[in-house]
């Protein structure tokens, strides 16, 4: 299948698949990714949901998708997807759906299903070469339940259930790379502040068949403790300050498609977010905030 | 037992509010329950937080459907069936708006014969949530009547410790604002008794026989049908666009706008669907030639009917 050709932010689609009026919270960084990731996956998709946020995306009778959405268990959302591709497959072969009309499935999973609990299930996908593309809106915690530590919680930050002074003690899962491991025809890393990028990546993955991952940076306002209208701002200082990678894997090679020249210091990043605001007052924690600081720098070091 | 409701958007403070008033009443020799509603709380959907505070052992849950006071932290709710404003409110009940508009005119508003009082937003803006809640707290400590300064400002400290000294200082004058702005009206929220079960009244509710799921429930196959929820009615502040300073670099406000409502007109300038904007001022913040301004819902509604005046 041929890629659609996006050279500039103005190629980026002017009108909107994904209706408005969903229950997403203001300044929603998920909803910003999914908004734009549909347009480009067009209206014959059909998305199945591991329970998070996005499970107040598609209230009977309301729904801001132009088709399907099932909705699954948490750890679930992969095996969901196995059974809608095999009907499409089973009606494809019976001659009951014509090539045009057959239907990409896409999984949307928070990071709480995508990093944890749906891991065995999405593994496994994997590993039976199931046709379906992997949409995960990471905001680095169980945002949907007032932000309790998963998985994708980077290191140093404060959540509901890690409320002590260094916060979380552990270190962000690396999924992209989990992904790769698995050798999948597609993985990479996007940001709903980077439209282009995004855009150029999913266009990418539709392209493909197999399992394809598209694991996206979520800045949240509610969890993070910030501002709404500072979503974006905090997406790029993601990409600039080096803590969020874009990447992709395309034919068994890791390739960055931003490589942040020069690197800002991650507190450029961590300042803007309240789940940080105790590394810097009273007095700031220059042994947490060092170990964030040479966590990126090493990895950019092994990059470049 | 007092039975005190706050009302609010998410992220104007009303949960804190209730807390504070809470453990004033805690401080001061209280049976105390404070909580808020449970639902899918988010910046500027309708939010309700609870104090319910006796001499004795409260045996009562949940929502509170009779009470004493309300407490009414931006007056833009009253309009909202939702947000549930007035409901149950009794003859002895007392509605404490936050409001520039004055006591009598809600009264005339609202068709009550009870008491309404008012109270203006903290420094004339509704976009310091901090000083709000605790200016609400405040205010509703001074209407029971009892609680003391002191009281309250401990309360202040014990639910605020985690944060900054400025803050808590700052919300500390804000809830002594309250506090000395409804001295006129010390006292004025009494206490009601006990409801015993028989006494509730029976849900206003009329019951209809079950229909089949093909009936009750049909199957949806229109898309895109989130487009018939308002939205825009969470926005407390309202993006607007000044077309002459616009350049109509439209991917870029069009592109990051979470909710998808900015569209394009003829002429290639962005149009914001305000039906649905949820005001969280991204577009504000990164258009390139600062042509997003931001006013207050007020300001707008205001400039709304003006509006309409001249074209009709």
């Amino acid at each position: 299948m041929k890629e659609p050709m996006y050279k500039s932010a103005r190629d980026l689609p002017s009108a909107h698949l994904l209706g408005a009026g969903t229950a997403m919270c203001a300044g929603c960084g998920g909803l910003e990714v999914v908004r734009e990731a549909y347009d480009v996956l067009g209206e014959n998709t059909v998305f199945v949901n591991a329970a998070g946020c996005m499970t107040l995306m598609s209230v009977y009778p309301f729904t801001p998708f132009r088709g399907s959405w099932l909705y699954t268990a948490m750890a679930s959302a992969p095996a969901g997807a196995q059974g809608v591709r095999d009907a499409l497959d089973i009606r494809r072969a019976k001659g009951e759906l014509e090539a045009g009309d057959d239907l990409e499935v896409v999984v949307l999973t928070g990071d709480g299903a995508g990093y944890g609990m749906g891991l065995s299930a999405t593994s496994a996908a994997i590993d039976r070469g199931l046709d379906f593309l992997y949409l995960c809106y990471d905001n680095e915690g169980y945002g949907n339940t007032g932000q309790q530590t998963s998985p994708a919680t980077p290191h140093g930050a404060r959540t509901a259930t890690d409320g002590a002074l260094a916060g979380v003690a552990g270190e962000k899962k690396d999924l992209f790379g989990i992904w790769v491991a698995n050798r999948p025809t597609y993985a990479a890393t996007v940001v709903g502040s980077e439209p282009l990028d995004l855009a150029r990546k999913v266009a990418r993955a539709k392209s493909r068949s197999g399992p394809r991952l598209i694991l996206a940076l979520a800045p949240c306002p509610t969890g993070w403790g910030f501002e709404p209208s500072e979503t974006v701002a905090i997406g790029h200082l993601a990409v600039r300050t080096g803590i969020w990678p874009l990447k992709e894997y395309v034919d068994g090679r890791v390739e960055h498609t931003r490589r942040p020249h020069p690197r800002l210091p991650v507190t450029d990043y961590l300042k803007t977010q309240a789940r940080f605001a105790h590394l810097f007052e009273p007095e700031p924690n220059e042994q947490v905030l060092a170990e964030i600081q040479a966590s990126v720098d090493a990895y950019w070091d092994a990059v470049e | 037992m007092y039975r005190i409701r706050f009302h609010g958007r998410g992220g104007q403070g009303m949960k804190t509010a209730s807390r504070i008033l809470g453990s004033a009443f805690f401080l001061s020799g209280f049976e105390v329950q404070d909580a808020p509603r449970y639902g899918a709380e988010r910046r500027g959907a309708p939010i309700f937080a609870f104090v319910r505070a006796g001499r004795a052992a409260i045996l009562e849950r949940g929502n509170i459907d009779r009470p004493d006071l309300v407490v009414v932290a931006d007056d833009t709710l009253v309009a909202i069936p939702g947000a549930g404003v007035l409901a149950g409110l009794h003859a002895d009940s007392v509605l404490l708006l936050v409001t520039t508009v004055p006591a009598d005119d809600w009264q005339q508003r609202l068709n009550t014969t009870g008491t309404v009082l008012t109270l203006p937003p903290p420094g004339g803006s509704e976009r310091d949530p901090a000083l709000l809640s605790a200016l609400c707290a405040g205010a509703a400590a001074r209407l029971t009547g009892a609680i003391e300064r002191e009281a309250l400002i401990r309360a202040v400290d014990e639910e605020l410790a985690l944060y900054p000294a400025d803050t808590i200082a700052a919300n500390r004058a804000g809830a002594l604002a309250g506090f000395d702005a409804l001295a006129v009206a010390a006292g004025r929220v009494g206490e009601s008794g006990a409801v015993a079960a028989d006494g509730y009244d029976a849900p206003d509710w009329i019951d209809l026989p079950a229909d089949g799921v093909g009936l009750a429930a049909p199957t949806i196959h229109a898309g895109a049908t989130s487009v018939e929820v308002r939205t825009g009615l969470w926005r407390t502040m309202r993006p607007v666009i000044d077309l002459e300073k616009c350049h109509r670099c439209t991917w870029v406000c069009g592109t990051f706008c979470p909710d998808g409502v900015i569209g394009v007109d003829a002429e290639r300038y962005p149009v914001i669907d305000y039906d649905h904007c949820k005001g969280c001022m991204i577009c504000l913040a990164q258009c390139p030639t600062h042509a997003i301004a931001a006013i207050t819902e007020r300001q707008g509604r205001e400039a709304d009917i003006a509006a309409e005046g001249e074209q009709a």
